[in-house]
């Protein structure tokens, strides 16, 4: 028993030495490759922004081929798999630039960099999301507002900026709080083009030592850290939007 | 300013642009700079320091290789899942990531002659009478499952009555099936970890698989009372080997690594690599 307990011992030693940031240590790598998951995140979580406002307002505008094409992305990139899209656009994008290279002279390979396809593709998928998140927010605001607005001589631009838009935002916040939950886990998926991100990181430690059990824990425990901060930024936020809505909207 | 500067502008714009480290100027006639991608991530054969730096046999070696050829080499990493396409499409010239030479992968791309070829043998516990089979500590080369051979069959009469786990669907299942399923009891098993976790509590009395795999699993915890025994079955039964991957159309590049890879096959190096990172020679018999 005694040895045991001994072994069991020097094991979490190893252990704590192995995610340390001493020598042999892959503290720091985790920490950065973390940091690059969320960053990737965020940049996705724009580029979606700027995608699914433009999809949502294609979606809800009176034209018939703006509907359609707005419905065909929606389509296409919820019902796509998230890896298949980041394999097209790091092989399709890395393919296009080299092309584009080869058209001005330069032989050889042009690489698309991987940080930069990872948040796109994972940002094309976000932005699919964000653009029901939008519609959504967009037709629960009251038409009788809009048209009381209307009735007292309000313009377009006015009606969009003190009417629609922070009631929109109001109502998408919970929405986007999931969608960037969504993000984050899809940007693990980064990982195959090369992106030392967490995913990939833990990889490494755990091929590398092979001490799998230890870095895919870690990993995971490191990705629900970053799940739980960002519940506290959203949670603040609703707070925060809904704070002269108390009565009416929300949990309040 | 005439149009050619304008375009040599424009894509040296374009590959600043391209942050990465996988801009190269790699031109098909004259090999300076060879940029080579692996898995950092598949211990011995290639792995990650803490410190962010590359080790491992492979890595060693391609030093070594890149040093008698006289090219600058650059090693970058890359997911095992899209290793080969990123080969294909040109992120880095040459693939490094014990990748076995089989026909289908051949179809895709180009292999140099196989610079490992990892034997087979059995595993049992420490000190049981099996630890001590005929042929322990010897090499044997094979080339077929059902090539008649001495030692294999000294080895029939010392496993008789006793069971082997072995893993499905790989090369060495034949190989256990073929000669052994007549006189002991073949177990199979869906991993490796799975037999040598039977193995190790006395469920089966020996398993047989990958050499290198063996000695590396011995170190995990509870494989402590395991040991080789038997012995290390090489040669082409198995497969030709791993070998580095390349572009169907670099046949000159493909022609080098041969040339380097016969080199340091010739002097020794790869064995010492080779007993360095695996405790045992993996050189291609």
């Amino acid at each position: 028993m005694l040895r045991r307990a001994g072994s069991a011992g020097t094991r979490l030693i190893e252990i704590i030495q192995l995610l340390g940031f001493g020598k042999g240590g892959w503290g720091a790598t985790l920490l950065v490759a973390a940091l690059v998951t969320l960053l990737v995140t965020l940049t996705a979580l724009a580029i979606g922004a700027v995608l699914g406002a433009i999809v949502a307002a294609a979606k809800l505008s009176p034209a018939r081929p703006a509907v359609m094409l707005g419905n065909l992305y929606t389509t296409v990139f919820r019902g796509v798999p998230e890896l298949l899209v980041i394999y097209l656009v790091y092989f399709g994008g890395s393919g296009g630039v080299t092309a584009l290279g080869h058209l001005f002279g330069y032989e050889g390979f042009i690489g698309m960099p991987t940080f930069v396809a990872g948040a796109l593709a994972v940002g094309v998928i976000s932005g699919a999301y964000q653009a029901e998140v939008y519609r959504g927010a967009f037709l629960a605001v009251s038409t009788g507002e809009i048209e009381a607005a209307r009735a007292i001589g309000m313009g377009r631009w006015l009606r969009f900026r003190r009417i629609i838009m922070p009631q929109v935002l109001r109502y998408a916040v919970p929405g986007i709080g999931n969608v960037w939950q969504l993000s984050l886990k899809d940007s693990a998926l980064v990982s195959v083009t090369g992106l030392i991100e967490l995913m990939r990181a833990s990889e490494i430690a755990a091929g590398s030592t092979r001490n799998y059990f230890v870095f895919y824990v870690a990993g995971g425990a490191l990705y629900l850290a970053l799940t739980l901060m960002s519940n506290q930024v959203f949670n603040r936020a609703e707070t925060r939007v809904n704070r002269s809505f108390k009565p009416s909207v929300g949990r309040g | 300013m005439n149009s050619i500067k304008v375009a040599m502008i424009a894509s040296t714009a374009l590959c600043s642009m391209a942050l990465s480290s996988v801009c190269t100027q790699a031109s098909a006639k004259d090999w300076k700079t060879v940029v080579i991608g692996t898995e950092g991530a598949y211990a011995p054969w290639n792995m990650t320091k803490a410190d962010g730096s590359l080790d491992g046999f492979e890595v060693e070696l391609v030093h070594d290789l890149c040093g008698r050829m006289k090219v600058e080499c650059k090693l970058v990493t890359q997911d095992w899942d899209t290793a080969i396409p990123a080969l294909v499409q040109g992120k880095y010239d040459v693939l490094m990531d014990a990748v076995s030479i089989t026909p289908e992968r051949q179809k895709q791309i180009a292999f140099s002659e196989p610079y490992a070829q990892t034997p087979a043998t059995f595993a049992a516990v420490k000190d049981s009478p099996m630890a001590k089979l005929p042929g322990t500590g010897e090499t044997i080369k094979m080339t077929d499952p059902d090539e008649k051979n001495d030692m294999v069959e000294k080895l029939k009469e010392a496993v008789k009555g006793k069971s082997i786990g072995i893993q499905t669907a790989t090369v060495y299942t034949k190989f256990v099936e073929d000669n052994f399923k007549d006189v002991a009891d073949i177990r199979e098993y869906k991993t490796a970890a799975e037999h040598d976790l039977d193995l190790a509590s006395g469920r089966i009395d020996l398993a047989f698989d990958d050499a290198t795999y063996f000695l590396s699993a011995f170190k995990d915890k509870g494989n402590e009372n395991l040991t080789l025994t038997g012995p290390e079955i090489a040669g082409t039964i198995w497969g030709p080997g791993e070998g580095f991957g390349f572009r169907k159309s670099d046949t000159d590049l493909t022609q080098m690594f041969n040339k380097a890879i016969e080199a340091a096959k010739a002097d020794g190096t790869i064995e010492k690599l080779s007993k360095k990172w695996f405790g045992i020679n993996v050189v291609p018999q």
